[in-house]
């Protein structure tokens, strides 16, 4: 078992980790060529779409330069621990029913918790290029981060005082659209009550805060700072930089997917339920179907998210320090907190029922 | 072997290795680094004894927190390349004497506790009994522990607040 568990670990690693982080940057450059009336990447491929491969053997092949004055064996650790941070944290995204590389009781927190070393890792990356520009970008990451861990912590902590669990799979179980025989259907949890509703938004905004995705991308403001903490990291360490932004990107969107947009599940339909008549040489592959149901509509979701964050990259100007620092302390921190305590009210007052289900009970539907 | 002994073996000996460096070595980063290690190692062994939880939450708290904010100050102070704060091995004795007074208070700890036995209970999961615990027969100290970080909070906002004393005479 154990054997299996390290291969599918190893497998989402590399098989979707890294591509997808590798594709989501021709998308991103797609993206923004159409917002600016652009064609964008187009020679490489049909399409261009083998730009992402030109520019990975480009990374590789690139002279792997340091400063003279840098502190050589931090220099070298810090890519890995923001790389390690974030691909750690697929092991236990539910991309469907059991197919997750570990179901932790402890899920959402561990995610939170391997976040740490990628504020770590920036943070020792920039000091170690002795740089100005890099030790200033690598001092905003690092307060950045440690602000916005506070308002995503209070999103997810609502999300977990709603569902009753930790784990990711158990969170999204509690997601299932409600029909008859599942009582315990909630439907999705940002539609559970108002307040799940707006904490959704609190726990984007922190997202794109944690990812340093603009309009939080002081860290490596163009304009300010050169190129902020990866200035002086030139061919794959830099490429593992930007494999870890968009990596970094997808997981927050996958956890967004899994804890509020429901993971797997649809309005209407319980893809756990469908009767699929197909079979194949006396196997019955409605599992098989069902899972890869499931897997499709996760993905498509998240990269609806994707896609959401790359819009706000190209449409948002970027946000000044002091200006960072208000939204978070000022308004993300409180509205959360009221919103911890309303959820807690409205599970008190409707026992723990979504909206969906007290208006059916009002109704009379059941 | 199997392959829970050889992580706990290896998280052993990485965190003695790494706890050693953050001892003795004598540039202050390194030092602040090689704690990071120690105290994954420490989350490693929480995890490998089934308290997921508390894993968690020293990777959240030390790793992502309290080394942050040590980098922090050791990045912002000067030379820290520059040797030693004490010469020789003057600077061991006082450390020595606590941490052997801390060390036999842990080992008597340790062996008072009643350790589970079995497989089973380790699988658990511990959150929900960490919680039942906290608003139950230990309320009174995790109401004690926030009050005690809310006015640290207080404290840190009063220092860090800039201050207007000085334009205090002319009216504003």
């Amino acid at each position: 078992m154990a054997v299996f568990s390290v291969l599918a670990a190893v497998i989402i690693i590399l098989l979707f980790a890294m591509p997808v982080g590798g594709i989501c940057t021709y998308i991103e450059r797609k993206v923004s060529a159409d917002m600016q009336e652009r064609i964008g990447p187009n020679r490489v491929g049909p399409l261009g779409l083998l730009q992402f491969f030109a520019d990975g053997i480009k990374m590789f092949l690139k002279e792997d330069t340091a400063p003279k004055n840098a502190d050589l064996p931090i220099y070298n650790l810090a890519p890995i621990l923001v790389m390690a941070g974030s691909l750690g944290a697929f092991a236990l995204i539910p991309f469907a029913k059991y197919v997750i590389g570990a179901d932790l009781d402890i899920g959402v927190f561990y995610i939170m918790a391997l976040g740490s070393l990628i504020s770590l890792g920036i943070l020792l990356g920039a000091w170690s290029s002795d740089n100005k520009w890099s030790l200033l970008g690598g001092m905003r990451v690092a307060a950045q981060i440690i602000s916005y861990e506070i308002p995503l912590g209070i999103a997810v902590l609502s999300i977990v005082l709603v569902s009753g669990t930790l784990s990711m799979s158990g969170i999204v179980e509690h997601q299932a659209w409600p029909n008859g025989t599942a009582a315990g259907g909630h439907f999705w949890n940002v539609f559970h009550n108002p307040f799940l509703f707006i904490n959704f938004f609190i726990y984007f905004i922190s997202a794109l805060a944690e990812c340093n995705r603009t309009p939080f991308d002081l860290p490596e403001a163009e304009s300010e700072l050169v190129s902020g903490f990866n200035t002086e990291f030139s061919g794959m360490r830099f490429g593992l930089y930007a494999l870890a932004e968009f990596a970094d990107v997808i997981m927050f969107s996958c956890v967004a997917t899994a804890i509020f947009l429901g993971g797997w599940h649809l309005p209407f339909v319980n893809i756990g339920e469908l009767n699929i008549g197909l079979r194949l040489g006396g196997h019955d592959l409605t599992p098989l179907i069902q899972t890869l149901i499931m897997i499709g509509v996760f993905l498509a979701k998240v990269s609806v998210l994707v896609f959401v964050v790359m819009w706000i990259r190209w449409t948002l100007p970027r946000l000044r320090v002091d200006q960072l620092m208000a939204l978070c302390w000022k308004y993300l921190i409180p509205i959360g907190f009221v919103n911890l305590v309303g959820c807690a009210v409205w599970f008190w007052v409707f026992k723990g029922a979504s909206m969906l289900q007290v208006t059916s009970r009002l109704l009379g539907v059941h | 072997m199997a392959l829970v002994d050889l992580f706990v073996l290896s998280c052993i000996v990485l965190g003695a290795l790494s706890a050693a460096v953050v001892a003795f070595h004598p540039n202050i980063l390194y030092a602040a680094i090689a704690l990071v290690f120690s105290l994954l190692s420490v989350a490693g062994l929480y995890g490998a004894l089934g308290a997921d939880f508390l894993a968690a939450v020293q990777l959240i708290i030390y790793v992502g927190g309290i080394i942050v904010v040590i980098l922090f100050a050791i990045m912002m102070s000067e030379n820290i390349y520059r040797g030693r704060f004490v010469e020789g091995f003057r600077r061991f004795i006082v450390p020595f004497i606590i941490s052997m007074v801390v060390l036999v208070g842990l080992v008597r700890l340790m062996r008072r506790a009643g350790w589970p036995k079995t497989a089973e209970i380790m699988n658990l999961p511990s959150t929900g009994p960490i919680g039942q615990a906290l608003v139950g027969p230990y309320a009174l100290v995790f109401q004690y522990v926030a009050i005690v970080l809310l006015s640290g909070l207080i404290g840190a906002v009063v220092i860090a607040r800039p201050h207007y004393t000085e334009t205090k005479g002319d009216g504003t």
